[in-house]
């Protein structure tokens, strides 16, 4: 009988409810949350406005609900942009080898040298702060970890014997990668992807925070944070609810992340 | 014998990395250290906007007067806290009864900062390059010279083509600052003027430092070193003051924390007016702010007063038109376009604009990020749609916006003192061309000072009548400050941040 995965369900539990609390926002929030209302502007928490309301009186449910949209959507793309340039990239440095596979890993430590909120915070710079420039940015500098993690797996697979026999058969490199190396990677890419994910959360929120993310009115859990600094001592909870709800996202997809490591990491069969 | 070589690659390459990391932060760290916490004669006080270079000659914006008019560069005239005229480099002057001809009579012992001493020769040489070297849209306000002439090293003549009350008053704000023909080369990085400070340093993206300009004529100034400091994030221009990184909040951009101090016995707060109209300005040469329905049907939209509340905490003044309370002209305007979204929507269909999409380009200034979040949610209630842009100021902004006229609307403080007939040109970035405001304005600078009141006020309800704009709000002069430094302004109504004046008590 299998332990059961703490970390998995936690994490599985945590995200399925932002997903949901997303989806949700798409046909309903308790008020638009973009609408200025002064006449009810810094209300207290109420059972007309759960979270009250911000400077420009608008709901920060309704913020907090709509800003998870932008966060899982800057999430999923920049670990797919992540993941499309750094999987390939991880498999060819292993199955070349050699100068090649070298250029291409001496590249990756040179883009990994950048810390990914500068590279964004240069992005931004050049190319003006919007969520698209937030999430390629985030995905570029993502693509290293990528590639270092999915290169080391496709190492192991390159030696196993199916992948020698294939090769001895004459088979072309591009099949072996197709056919046998990514196959036996996804779960890699499956981890990597969902700690990539919280980081991807986490950065988002500090380029919001920055001013160089997503620009207002879009609701953006970073932006929120910012945008309540001028009343921490007057109305502190505008920061505590987005700072909560950063805080527990990214929590849950490092629970998942651990996880799913768990679950699919050989070298602990012997703990489930 | 391979591996020892890339080992040693590697090492040389991370110590010449750290080398480069360490000289780098050794001359940012040079660069802010002149806070005045520490040493009576140093004062350090943070502003908002970073000027995009020094040279206001050829660089629109309001942060480079702001930092060097008046300290560095000084003109012939300037004003005194209630608006009027009084001496500066010229002791003073006489108009001659056609009001045409200018004679000033020069202090003779000003000195540039390059050691030239300051002559009639130089205040021909500014005046004339205004005309010929000058590239921003200000220049135009010298048109009306004629003739310069130096009638001896202290003396001047200034002939104007035909009277006008509005070129003196000009004289006191940039197009009136005085250059040395020897110092003109660097402008942009090195300024020479006759000033009480000299320029010392400019580390971009952080602060601007002047030094006392000890061979100053007039009275010495106070401080030996004032580091002007720039934050783009108004709570960080807070925090600056309160850990003592900076003495002077010149200009506070998060209303709402004032309260942090206020009752603060270790800082004093002052509040006052300014000339500082914050302008949702139209691009009058796109076709759907051609009808004038569109364009009243915006300002019907917007309450006013709601937006001053919400974006600036209540501070300020609802002002209706391009006129400050300060002005001599000023009238109250705010109800020629009252806040009444049922007649903005009739408007907006008769007008064929219900619907349309309107581009919202914002600075990245505190002031502007909120409003526009206001401006546009009103807007949409009535029937508009907003995409909201924001660029980059001053580099972008200045670029997309006010050179290149790409916009539908923006909001931005207009500082410039009377600046009604400049911002409402053809060729300025609102595009508003209306000969029947030329015709008032003209009027107003040609008659004498009764008329020129009549048609200034005229040309402001006109203004306000039009839409040519939509008015926010007034920007209050608010000021945080150390408890015992005096000389700060009540009202900022000119161009310029007075340094000069500020000592401790």
């Amino acid at each position: 009988m299998r332990r059961l995965n703490a970390s998995l369900i936690a994490g599985g539990v945590i995200v399925g409810g932002i997903v949901l609390m997303a989806l949700v926002s798409f046909v309903w929030t308790p008020y638009d949350a973009t609408l200025v209302d002064p006449a009810s502007r810094l209300a207290q928490p109420s059972w007309e406005h759960w979270f009250g309301t911000d400077k420009f009186g608008r709901d920060v449910l309704s913020q907090i609900m709509v800003g998870s949209r932008t966060t899982l959507f800057v999430g999923v793309v920049a670990v797919g942009v992540a993941a499309v340039i750094g999987v390939p990239l991880g498999v060819l440095a292993a199955m070349v080898r050699r100068w090649p596979s070298e250029l291409i890993m001496r590249a990756n430590d040179l883009l990994l040298a950048f810390p990914a909120l500068l590279l964004a915070i240069m992005f931004g710079a050049v190319f003006g702060a919007s969520t698209l420039t937030a999430m390629v940015a985030i995905g570029i500098a993502s693509v290293p970890s990528f590639a270092r993690v999915i290169r080391s797996g496709a190492l192991q697979v390159m030696r196993t014997e199916y992948v020698l026999a294939a090769r001895a058969a004459g088979r072309q490199p591009l099949p072996i990668a197709l056919r046998h190396v990514l196959p036996n990677v996804t779960s890699l890419i499956t981890v990597q992807a969902s700690v990539s994910f919280a980081i991807a959360v986490l950065a988002e929120a500090a380029l919001s925070f920055l001013g160089y993310g997503t620009p207002p009115p879009t609701p953006s859990w970073g932006r929120m944070l910012q945008e309540s600094q001028e009343f921490l001592f007057t109305a502190p909870r505008l920061a505590v609810f987005p700072g909560v709800a950063i805080a527990i996202a990214v929590l849950g997809f490092n629970l998942l992340g651990d996880g799913l490591r768990d679950r699919f990491d050989p070298k602990l069969e012997d703990r489930r | 014998m391979k591996t020892y070589t890339t080992r040693a690659v590697a090492l040389v390459a991370s110590a010449a990395l750290l080398a480069l990391t360490a000289c780098s932060a050794g001359s940012s760290t040079s660069g802010g250290s002149s806070s005045g916490s520490g040493a009576d004669q140093a004062l350090s006080l943070g502003l908002v906007a970073e000027p995009a270079s020094l040279d206001f000659t050829t660089t629109d914006g309001a942060a480079i007067p702001q930092a060097l008019l008046g300290n560095v560069y000084e003109t012939l005239v300037k004003q005194d806290d209630s608006g009027k005229i009084v001496p500066s480099l010229a002791k003073s002057w006489t108009v001659s009864p056609d009001r045409k001809v200018y004679t000033f009579d020069l202090v003779d012992n000003a000195k540039f900062t390059n050691d030239k001493p300051f002559t009639a020769a130089d205040a021909v040489f500014s005046i004339n390059r205004v005309k010929t070297g000058w590239t921003t849209s200000l220049k135009a306000a010298m048109d009306v010279v004629q003739d310069a002439k130096a009638l001896s090293p202290t003396q001047l003549q200034v002939t104007l083509a035909k009277p006008s009350n509005g070129w003196l008053f000009r004289m006191t704000t940039r197009i009136g600052a005085m250059f040395s023909e020897t110092g003109v080369a660097k402008l942009a990085t090195e300024p020479v003027g006759t000033g009480a400070y000299k320029f010392s340093k400019w580390n971009r993206g952080d602060s601007i430092v002047l030094q006392r300009n000890d061979a100053y004529w007039g009275t010495k100034p106070f401080f030996q070193q004032i580091t002007l400091k720039y934050f783009k994030d108004p709570t960080a221009l807070n925090n600056a003051l309160l850990t003592g990184t900076i003495n002077v909040i010149t200009t506070v951009q998060a209303p709402e924390a004032l309260s942090q101090f206020t009752g603060n016995s270790k800082y004093q707060v002052l509040e006052g007016t300014t000339n500082g109209e914050v302008l949702l300005s139209f691009n009058n040469s796109k076709p759907v702010f051609r009808d004038i329905r569109t364009r009243q049907a915006i300002r019907q939209a917007i309450d006013h007063k709601a937006l001053l509340d919400t974006c600036f905490a209540g501070r300020g003044k609802l002002i209706g038109s391009m006129v400050p309370p300060t002005d001599p002209w000023y009238e109250d305007l705010t109800a020629v376009a009252p806040y009444d979204v049922a007649k903005a929507k009739s408007l907006l269909q008769a007008s064929g604009a219900a619907g349309a999409t309107l581009r919202l380009r914002l600075p990245t200034l505190p002031y502007a990020t909120s409003c526009g979040q206001v401006v546009k949610s009103q807007l949409e209630q009535a029937g508009l749609k907003v995409q909201i842009d924001q660029l980059e100021f001053p580099a972008a902004w200045l670029s997309t916006v006010f050179k290149n006229v790409d916009y539908d609307m923006s909001i931005i403080a207009h500082v410039e003192p009377r600046d009604l007939g400049a911002v409402f040109s053809p060729t300025y970035y609102t595009r508003y061309n209306d000969p029947e405001l030329q015709k008032d304005l003209a009027a107003a600078d040609a008659g004498d000072e009764a008329v020129q009141v009549d048609n200034m006020k005229k040309a402001a309800r006109r203004l306000s009548e039009q839409a040519a704009g939509d008015w926010l709000f007034l920007l209050p002069n608010l000021i945080v400050a150390d408890q015992n430094l005096t000389g700060l302004p009540q009202n900022a109504i000119t161009e310029n941040f007075d340094l000069s004046r500020l000592a401790r008590s």
